[in-house]
């Protein structure tokens, strides 16, 4: 069995379903193609191994650029903000194929699936108009400040403080795990505007501007040896009364709000051809040896059935019912664990070609059941709040 | 062939101690990560004043047994200290011309994931040590090591990967291969009890992360695993069946162990300083070195 017979004619599968859409999203899908075809830089597509860390950097900083001219940025985003008014189909349909076509990964990724559709629901008209061009043009990359090295699982637990003065706030506090933090004009950030408020009520969120004094970033090396993330220390920085989304107690709701947002769908779709790309690994290298087979065949199966759960969510979308959240609730367990037990075959399959890829995977992937949520987080998310369970 | 007891005896007991008391000492317990990529917080002289690389001659069919390295290997394998004890302990074991050197003595072994017939060195790359060329089998001398590349995946076993190779009887590679995966599950047990230590301490919501169901479950996981790792070692080395078959179970129990570990420390076990990567990477070296000797000597 090869994956080729399994996966098929790939990306018109992800978004087939809807007869009235069907056609239009064929006609993406080749357009997304040729503009694919045409604008992955075939230095990163083929020597990706090759690159220093900053001609990554630099590719990966200019592929938001390249999005953005050749109009597949912000695909999900409304037209009137500089978005292409698409669906979670186009934008699944897209990431699939960016993947299939060794896209980089640009480093707009943050801005554009939780700052973008969070200033869309909440922010001012002058926020708006101040931050969403430049995050869809790419020219401004953001970090998310979240985690604290007292509040991770516990993210309403945030002890970072944002105190008031004469137009604005100083924010003093301490964030971790804060990814592209090296690479960011700016943090969106959850700090403390009332500690005698009530949990939950008592947290702001606030736009900070990284390129000032009083911002402090220590790189963290991962297991891999990579330095991925950062420490970052804010000492009375200051933030304008403009830059708060929300009202000042408004944090955590507003956090919430696109944290259950439908990212899930696109950050799978994305996961989705990286597990792929690494259970065909497996399959052209190890296909052939019987110890294997059980173990493959599993994968495998397993790895089409994350692209068709993945089409169960995009259909289910426009009816938003119980049978949306459902599907979409378990997509985040499913791929990280999928791609950690791929990756703990690749090492434990001992090919010599293949040694420093999976070493490298192997610890990579550890990650994925600890961000965004870990997942057992996640699933006391699906048992509470999905099932109704007890708390 | 059937074992009386699967306890080692007074001399595996007292070496595993010792050695446990000497590597804290020296070590004053701090974490892995302040001393991964320096010097050894031991030196090799103090294994040698306590005879410790000799401990597995075998003189007038006297002398450690097995079971003993076993428990040896297991105390060694909490700390993951930079020195070649084990492959001298087993060098000496099995070749009287690596017993004639006073410094450490190591061993080329074929490993799975290296197919260009060069040979993995552990600790290859300090400088005043040498190869025992054969183990119970071929000619036996000891060489310094040839050049080659070096494999800092497991940073702290320094190995070069070299054009060269130790002959060795079947039952030396199987000893090899038992112990090799009694000091992964040493390094899974020093692992659980770091797990265990920090879902005590860090708090999130109020309370201890270890108040948590999920995260019980997990440590409970964690000590079945390290439990089966253990057992498997002690199996492996008290019969000659499956000896590498039970050898890779115990690895990969000791690997589970590991990942559970991570993941109950969350955000800080992905971190290079926390140092949990360090004992991953000794139990899937091992793995890579016992599947490699499984596959030369394992056929049965
Ligand atoms: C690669 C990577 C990138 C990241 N990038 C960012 C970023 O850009 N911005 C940002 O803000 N954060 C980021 N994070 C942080 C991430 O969100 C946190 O690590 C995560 O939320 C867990 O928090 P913690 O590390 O404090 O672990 P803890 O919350 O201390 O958890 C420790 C263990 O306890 C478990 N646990 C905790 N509470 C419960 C409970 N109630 N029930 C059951 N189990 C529980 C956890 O599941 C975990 O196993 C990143 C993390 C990683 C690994």
């Amino acid at each position: 069995m090869t994956s080729e017979q399994l996966v098929g004619e790939l990306p018109a599968d992800v978004v087939s379903g809807d007869d009235d859409t069907g056609d239009d999203a064929d006609e993406f899908t080749r357009s997304a193609e040729a503009w694919l075809k045409e604008n992955v830089p075939a230095r990163y597509r083929d020597h990706r191994g090759a690159l220093s860390n900053e001609e990554t950097d630099e590719i990966r900083r200019n592929w938001d650029r390249q999005l953005h001219q050749g109009g597949f940025a912000g695909l999900g985003l409304p037209r009137e903000w500089g978005g292409q008014g698409l669906g979670l189909r186009e934008e699944v349909a897209f990431h699939v194929l960016a993947g299939k076509a060794k896209a980089p990964d640009g480093f707009g990724r943050v801005a554009k699936v939780l700052v973008a559709p969070m200033l869309i629901t909440s922010g001012t008209e002058e926020q708006k108009a101040k931050y969403l061009p430049k995050i869809l043009s790419g020219d401004e990359v953001w970090c998310q400040g979240f985690s604290e090295p007292s509040a991770g699982s516990d993210l309403a637990g945030v002890k970072t403080r944002a105190v008031k003065v004469d137009g604005g706030y100083l924010i003093t506090g301490r964030k971790t795990w804060t990814s592209f933090a090296q690479h960011a004009d700016y943090c969106f950030l959850l700090a403390q505007t009332d500690p005698a408020a009530p949990r939950y009520k008592n947290l702001g969120m606030f736009l900070v501007d990284m390129k000032q004094p009083g911002v402090s970033i220590s790189d963290i090396k991962q297991i891999s040896g990579a330095i991925h993330f950062a420490e970052v220390a804010f000492t009375k920085v200051f933030v304008s009364d403009g830059d708060i989304v929300g009202e000042p107690g408004d944090g955590w709701s507003v956090a919430m709000r696109i944290l259950t947002d439908e990212r899930g769908g696109t950050e799978t779709a994305a996961r989705y051809v990286e597990i792929r790309s690494d259970v065909d690994l497996l399959l052209e290298s190890c296909g052939d040896r019987p110890e294997l087979a059980s173990e493959l065949q599993e994968l495998d199966i397993r790895t089409e059935l994350l692209r068709w759960q993945l089409s169960k969510v995009v259909d289910l979308e426009d009816d938003m019912g119980d049978a949306f959240q459902r599907a979409v609730s378990i997509l985040k367990v499913l791929w990280s664990e999928l791609w950690q037990d791929v990756t703990r075959v690749g090492i434990k399959a001992m090919v010599a070609a293949d040694r420093e890829h999976w070493r490298y995977q192997y610890f990579e992937s550890r990650a994925v059941s600890i961000y965004s949520g870990t997942n057992e987080i996640q699933r006391n998310i699906i048992s509470e709040r999905v099932l109704g369970l007890p708390r | 062939m059937s074992a009386s007891t699967t306890l080692p005896d007074e001399i595996g007991l007292l070496a595993s101690e010792s050695i446990r008391d000497m590597v804290s000492r020296a070590t004053d317990n701090a974490p892995i990560a302040t001393y991964a990529e320096g010097e050894s917080p031991l030196s090799w002289q103090s294994i040698s004043d306590g005879g410790w690389d000799q401990i597995g001659i075998i003189e007038d069919g006297e002398g450690a047994s097995l079971r003993d390295l076993v428990e040896i290997a297991r105390a060694w394998g909490e700390s993951c200290i930079p020195l070649p004890l084990l492959p001298t302990i087993m060098a000496k074991r099995h070749s009287a011309a690596a017993r004639a050197v006073d410094g450490p003595v190591t061993i080329a072994i074929p490993s799975a994931t290296r197919t260009d017939g060069t040979c993995f060195v552990p600790y290859g790359q300090l400088g005043d040590i040498v190869v025992a060329t054969g183990l119970d089998a071929g000619t036996d001398c000891v060489v310094p090591v040839t050049d080659g590349l070096a494999d800092d995946f497991d940073i702290l076993m320094h190995g070069v990967q070299a054009h060269m190779r130790t002959d060795m009887s079947m039952s030396a590679a199987r000893e090899l291969g038992v112990v090799f995966a009694a000091e992964a599950s040493g390094a899974a047990k020093k692992l659980l009890n770091d797990g265990i230590v920090f879902a005590k301490e860090r708090e999130q919501f109020g309370k201890p992360i270890g108040s948590f169901q999920a995260v019980k479950h997990h440590l409970a996981n964690a000590l079945i695993n390290a439990e089966l790792a253990e057992t498997a070692v002690i199996w492996s080395s008290l019969q000659e069946h499956e000896v590498f078959r039970g050898a890779l179970f115990a690895i990969d129990r000791s690997i589970a162990v590991g990942e559970l570990v991570l993941q109950v420390h969350g955000g800080l076990g992905f971190t290079w300083e926390m140092g949990l990567h360090f004992y991953l990477r000794r139990m899937l070296g091992a793995r890579e070195l016992v599947s490699g000797l499984s596959s030369e000597f394992g056929g049965v």
